[in-house]
């Protein structure tokens, strides 16, 4: 730590805890990220593959340890529309489940949708309901509990759900969209999900007026005991994250540094992620640059496809 | 003897209440006041019982020194239940200082995008930055946001109760406003979403729960055409693919007099907020508490 804006970041992590009375939740502050990030990408040509496999690959890449942890999965789950793809894939929540099962881990499905009140009423539509597991896990993020945690940008706390506080492990389960107000929507946007609707409304215009880019930082400074998988298979270009066109990627990226994953999905989708602000406004929570990211699986050449950006962010072309 | 629709939803509701006399989102969860708010609306026929009473006192306490609500004990901040509680005071009948405070609160109350320099850039230029009519405000989830639909729809429901027992003009012209605001941002469909008909050039749908409290909102409001919306709203109900959005649109639908039959003896789920809104919206449920006052 040598600047300011590094000091600043310090003292502000370090003063990251929960204020409310009887709250067991705190969250250890991280430096800056050193060394390297490992992301793995494994192809994956359609839904119906193993994708149970596929996720049990990249945690393995990975080095991740779940045994005995309660862990949450947190989809994106917007809105449906059968004609396009914005929700993550029912078959990659349902993979997601069975593996960290497989392994041992207590799973819960959790997500706050960001527009809809009705959190039962989308996950019928998009499928979730249909998974044998979802009424016994699934938490409405938005009409949980919540705790007040300490420090939101220029606001003194924010009240988030214990479901995720609680979590041992909050696994960002995205989709890899563009986004027409963030340029993309990858792993590290999908935690506004986190936020209650309870306290903050429908829209969440609360991280709105905060800015969204600092919002993005600031919940992933939060939340740092995480594993990424985005859903590439089919994502969404143009005019996301609701409005765009599905796009086949046929990939899942996956790592414990949402920030490199997020780099990593940005160079697959043929945008550079140092131009991204909210990459680079998190730049001391993890790792963007392609120098510092140890890619497992395949290479990002091997599966780069450039993802339609609207006039607004075409300057985020690589 | 089977047990009636309703009677379910009651009983599910008096087993579910918490200690401190509220009701949570989900059994055995804190209490908030939008899931009592509900709760006590459907049970209304116990007011004045020691278990209402409990429920409604707990309410009275989380007014906060401003006069706004607070969603429940451990969050501080003011929030758009306050509509709710007030709401909650017209149909008790108590129109005391706490009532008072609140109404002031809420007629204090609006978006962020309505501010004198916005109107005055968007008057100058002819453009908002979203698309809005910015003279007509409506009210926000929680203060320094924008206003949309649903706290705009609760705040009209209360301050239409409320109006006889409050002189002066501001009321009536904020619910003029509140009203403007709704009608100004109906989808091309004929019903409503959060609060945005477009976005970047593409039209947006309508969803069941906000085009059935638009509705609620709009009650009394005889310029308005309401067939469209209406017919939407029916469609939205037919469909029934949201729990929360049918039993809201059964509120609504019933309380503009259309006959939606009687329900058939269905358990209710887990969600306590859809089982006390199934509860006040269903044929023998107490939804005509939400008609603005006579």
């Amino acid at each position: 730590m040598t600047s300011n804006s590094s000091r600043r970041e310090f003292w502000g992590l370090a003063a990251t805890g929960i204020a409310a009375a009887g709250c067991t939740f705190v969250k250890k502050a991280e430096l800056p990220k050193q060394g390297k990030s490992v992301v793995a990408v494994v192809k994956a040509a359609s839904y119906s593959e193993d994708l149970t496999q596929k996720i049990l690959q990249g945690i393995r890449e990975c080095g991740l340890d779940v045994k005995g942890k309660t862990v949450l999965l947190k989809p994106n789950l917007v809105e449906f529309d059968k004609d396009t793809a914005i929700n993550t894939e029912v078959a990659v929540v349902a993979a997601a489940w069975d593996a960290f099962q497989s392994l041992g881990a207590t799973v819960l499905i959790g997500e706050g949708p960001g527009h809809r009140r009705d959190a039962f009423g989308i996950a019928e539509e998009a499928g979730y309901r249909g998974l044998s597991k979802f009424e016994a896990s699934f938490v409405d993020l938005n009409r949980d509990d919540v705790t007040s945690v300490a420090k939101f940008a220029e606001h003194k706390e924010i009240y988030l759900p214990n479901t995720a506080l609680g979590a041992d492990l909050v696994v960002s389960l995205a989709k890899m969209k563009t986004h027409h107000w963030a340029g993309a929507t990858l792993s590290m946007k999908n935690f506004f999900g986190l936020v209650p609707g309870s306290v903050y409304g429908w829209p969440k215009n609360f991280l709105h007026h905060t800015g969204i880019p600092v919002s993005i930082v600031e919940l992933n400074r939060i939340f740092r005991k995480t594993f990424a998988i985005v859903d590439g298979i089919v994502g969404m270009e143009g005019n996301g994250p609701i409005q765009g066109t599905p796009k086949k990627a046929g990939v899942l990226v996956m790592g414990t540094d949402n920030i490199a994953v997020d780099a990593t999905c940005c160079r697959i989708m043929g945008i550079d992620p140092l131009k991204v602000e909210y990459i680079l406004g998190a730049k001391s929570l993890g790792i963007a640059e392609e120098s510092r990211i140890e890619q497992r699986g395949e290479t990002i050449a091997s599966v780069q496809t450039n993802f339609e950006l609207i006039k607004e962010f075409a300057h985020l072309r690589i | 003897m089977l047990e009636s629709y309703l009677g379910r939803r009651l009983r599910l509701l008096k087993e579910s209440q918490n200690s401190d006399g509220g009701w949570g989102y989900f059994p055995g969860k804190r209490s908030w006041l939008e899931p009592t708010a509900y709760a006590l609306l459907a049970q209304h026929q116990d007011a004045g019982t020691a278990t209402w009473d409990k429920g409604w006192n707990l309410v009275r306490q989380w007014q906060r020194e401003d006069g706004a609500w607070r969603p429940t004990s451990c969050v501080e901040d003011a929030h758009w239940t306050t509509a709710l509680a007030i709401t909650l005071h017209c149909v008790r009948g108590v129109y005391d200082g706490h009532f008072r405070n609140g109404v002031d609160w809420l007629l204090d109350s609006a978006g962020a995008e309505g501010k004198l320099l916005d109107r005055m850039i968007s008057y100058v230029t002819k453009i908002s930055p979203t698309g809005h009519d910015l003279r007509y405000r409506g009210w926000p989830w929680r203060p320094g946001t924008a206003s949309w639909i649903e706290p705009t729809a609760h705040s009209l429901v209360a301050l239409k109760k409320a109006a006889p027992q409050i002189p002066g003009a501001l009321v009536k012209r904020r619910i003029i406003l509140g009203e403007g605001m709704i009608l100004r941002r109906r989808c091309t469909d004929g019903g409503w979403n959060y609060g945005s008909k477009e976005a970047l050039g593409v039209q947006l749908p309508s969803y069941p729960e906000t085009t059935a409290l638009a509705l609620l909102g709009l009650q009394g409001n005889r310029d308005a055409e309401l067939g469209p919306a209406l017919a939407r709203a029916k469609r939205l109900y037919d469909d029934g693919q949201s729990p929360l959005g049918s039993a809201l649109l059964k509120v609504s639908l019933r309380t503009y007099g259309l006959n939606l039959g009687t329900e058939s003896p269905k358990d209710p789920g887990r969600d306590l907020l859809v089982a006390g809104i199934e509860a006040i919206g269903c044929s023998e449920g107490s939804f005509s508490l939400l008609r603005p006052a006579a």
